[in-house]
């Protein structure tokens, strides 16, 4: 069985953000990127399904990403994946998330699948909408927010969360199926697989590769347009108080609770 | 544009709060774009939640009883959206930002080649198009963000940024057929309710979070009691969850929920990066831990040093008798 990870690049939380003026995109050169932290369920979901089916199952990662993004594929062969895919090219720069999915739809087609395996979301664009418009381009069974993931003779089952529990999910392969955090506990690569890593390789896609119209790419094939972007500033720092006793301190909450006029 | 579509989700009957506030806003856009505002429920008890959406100001409700999306995941829902608004012809489509509607938007947007605004907080109409504004990176920036070359313009909005309005409109009641000649193969095969009726963290209008200073999970039902008292929902840290102490579904932060309530009380919650990002565009923040150099009292509103296990308490019982509960 062929599992492909479809994973992410994604600015560190914690680095300072600016937004080049000209186009109201994210100045990538000044920060560090790491791997997006919901893909990291979907990677140990992969390497969980390929130990307990055994056999013939390999792990495939796939990304879409400047040169930049071999980095962050490395981390995910060093957790184990066997291979990895790099769809980088000129004309996929400033893709929206609709534009992101018919990419990686595309290319998918071309590394082949039974399973698709995404994050639920990523920390960047937290638009979560990538996984449902990629199975459906691909007219595959879209099972997502899964926070169990079991596979048997050609057929898939997930418990899909939702607002009020979850619901069990059947469909036959090949499908797609995102995993959330509540899934599993990623792995730490270890040293060997560090090592080991660095032998892999890491595939180069480009779109002639996989047959895209670039009209449906990039700036062009986006529908939607950032027309302003601002940096949220602090929040100013409010006041800070140190409670005598819980009398006095529930009262301060209280009071101050009423005064904001929010109960 | 030549109509206004919004999805709301339903369940057996039951309407969820981001239904109404999505009704009452979207009708609000389509009246200023001089078009008419169609709400959507599809399933059992799609009558009944149609009935609901009367209260609100929405000209037209399109409730599909027989869509059987109850036995299918969202398969049925893609073709009876794609339908109507095949029939409607170029259209703005509203979703909520659920699990559900994620998907929905996504795929109804695939099959009309439809661009999708993610996340949206505000929406107004400026030089006759929607423009809506959404935070990114974590809401360190705010995007304003419109469409370009769409036939079909496809919108996730998030939950408790719209007003809820009671002001009946036309509420026309139309019937959609189930897609007929169509099979499906990603069966429900079984319905686990958890936490029936309980208000998720995302939609509550007031989030009371525990953290690692609870110490375990037995401590837990301070927060609940808190959270009770103020009819907002229990949030937690991933510390906390990370324990073990209280689900996933319930963590506020990068790896958890994004929230943005009218009041998020911090308990114990020291107000690390990745807590905040996911916090910090509430109304209120209140933030009350024994540590006067916690990193959370540099962004709330109100930080109180003391005690979680005696303040907590106390605030509840206040709480209670400000609202003659207690
Ligand atoms: C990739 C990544 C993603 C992450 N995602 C998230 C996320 O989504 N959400 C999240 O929350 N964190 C996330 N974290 C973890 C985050 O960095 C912090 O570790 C976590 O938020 C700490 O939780 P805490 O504040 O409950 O615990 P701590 O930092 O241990 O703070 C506990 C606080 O409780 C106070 N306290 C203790 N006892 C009492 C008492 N009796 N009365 C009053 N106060 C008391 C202490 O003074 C302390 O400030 C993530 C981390 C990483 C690396
Ligand atoms: N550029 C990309 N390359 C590969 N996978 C991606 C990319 N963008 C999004 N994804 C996948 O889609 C998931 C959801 O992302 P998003 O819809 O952007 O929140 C991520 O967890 C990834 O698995």
């Amino acid at each position: 069985m062929k599992i492909v990870v479809t994973v992410k690049q994604v600015p560190d939380t914690n680095a300072e953000k600016t937004f080049d003026p000209a186009n109201n995109r994210l100045n990538r050169s000044t920060i560090e990127n790491v791997l997006n932290p919901f893909d990291e369920y979907a990677i140990e979901e992969a390497l969980r399904l390929k130990e307990k089916l055994g056999g013939d199952t390999t792990v495939t990662v796939l990304t879409m990403a400047p040169e930049s993004g071999r980095d962050v594929v490395r981390k995910a062969l060093a957790m184990g994946a066997d291979s990895a895919a790099l769809l980088s090219d000129a004309a996929v720069g400033g893709s929206d998330a609709m534009a992101t999915a018919y990419a990686l739809a595309q290319a998918l087609k071309k590394t082949g699948f039974d399973l698709i395996l995404t994050g639920t979301q990523s920390t960047d664009a937290i638009c979560s909408i990538v996984p449902a418009a990629i199975a459906e381009h691909l007219g595959v069974p879209c099972l997502t927010f899964a926070k169990k993931v079991t596979v048997s003779d050609g057929a898939i089952e997930v418990q899909r969360e939702t607002e009020s529990g979850y619901l069990r999910v059947s469909a036959p392969l090949p499908a797609l199926v995102s995993v959330t955090k509540s899934a599993n506990e990623p792995r730490y690569p270890s040293l060997k697989g560090i090592m080991g890593a660095k032998k892999k390789e890491i595939a180069p896609l480009s779109l002639a590769d996989i047959g895209a119209d670039t009209a449906l790419l990039g700036d062009p094939g986006s529908r939607t347009r950032v027309t302003a972007i601002a940096p949220v500033g602090p929040r100013p720092k409010g006041t800070v108080i140190t409670a005598a006793d819980a009398t006095e301190g529930a009262r301060a909450v209280i009071d101050f609770l009423v005064a904001k006029k929010v109960i | 544009m030549n109509a206004l579509v919004i999805f709301v989700e339903q369940e057996q009957g039951a309407l969820r709060r981001i239904g109404f506030e999505m009704a009452s806003k979207g009708a609000e856009i389509a009246k200023v774009l001089a078009i008419p505002s169609v709400a959507v429920v599809l399933g059992a008890g799609a009558n009944v939640a149609a009935e609901q959406l009367k209260s609100t100001p929405v000209d037209i409700i399109a409730a599909g009883e027989d869509v059987p999306v109850e036995k299918y995941l969202l398969d049925p829902a893609v073709d009876a959206l794609e339908a109507l608004l095949k029939e409607k012809g170029p259209s703005y489509v509203l979703f909520p930002a659920s699990n559900a509607g994620k998907d929905l938007a996504a795929r109804v947007a695939v099959r009309l080649n439809a661009g999708v605004i993610t996340e949206a907080t505000e929406l107004s109409v400026v030089d006759g198009t929607l423009v809506a504004q959404s935070p990114k990176f974590g809401g360190s920036a705010i995007a304003t963000i419109d469409f370009k070359d769409s036939t079909y313009a496809v919108v996730l909005c998030r939950p408790n940024s719209f007003a809820a309005r009671k002001e009946p409109g036309k509420g026309e009641l139309i019937t959609l057929a189930a897609p007929a000649g169509k099979t499906y193969v990603a069966v429900i095969e079984e319905r686990v309710a958890q936490e029936a009726g309980a208000v998720g963290v995302d939609e509550a209008s007031v989030v009371v979070s525990g953290g690692r200073g609870l110490g375990g999970p037995e401590h837990f039902d301070i927060i609940e009691a808190l959270a009770a008292a103020l009819g907002g929902a229990v949030g937690a840290s991933r510390a906390a969850v990370d324990a073990g102490w209280i689900s996933h579904s319930h963590q506020v932060g990068q790896t958890g929920k994004s929230v943005a309530p009218q009041l998020y009380i911090a308990c114990g919650i020291s107000g690390a990066i990745q807590h905040k990002v996911g916090m910090r565009s509430s109304g209120t923040i209140v933030a009350i831990n024994k540590d006067p150099n916690a990193p959370i009292f540099e962004f709330c509103d109100l930080g109180v040093v003391g005690d979680i296990f005696q303040i907590v308490p106390a605030l509840t019982q206040l709480v209670k008798e400000r609202k003659g509960t207690g």
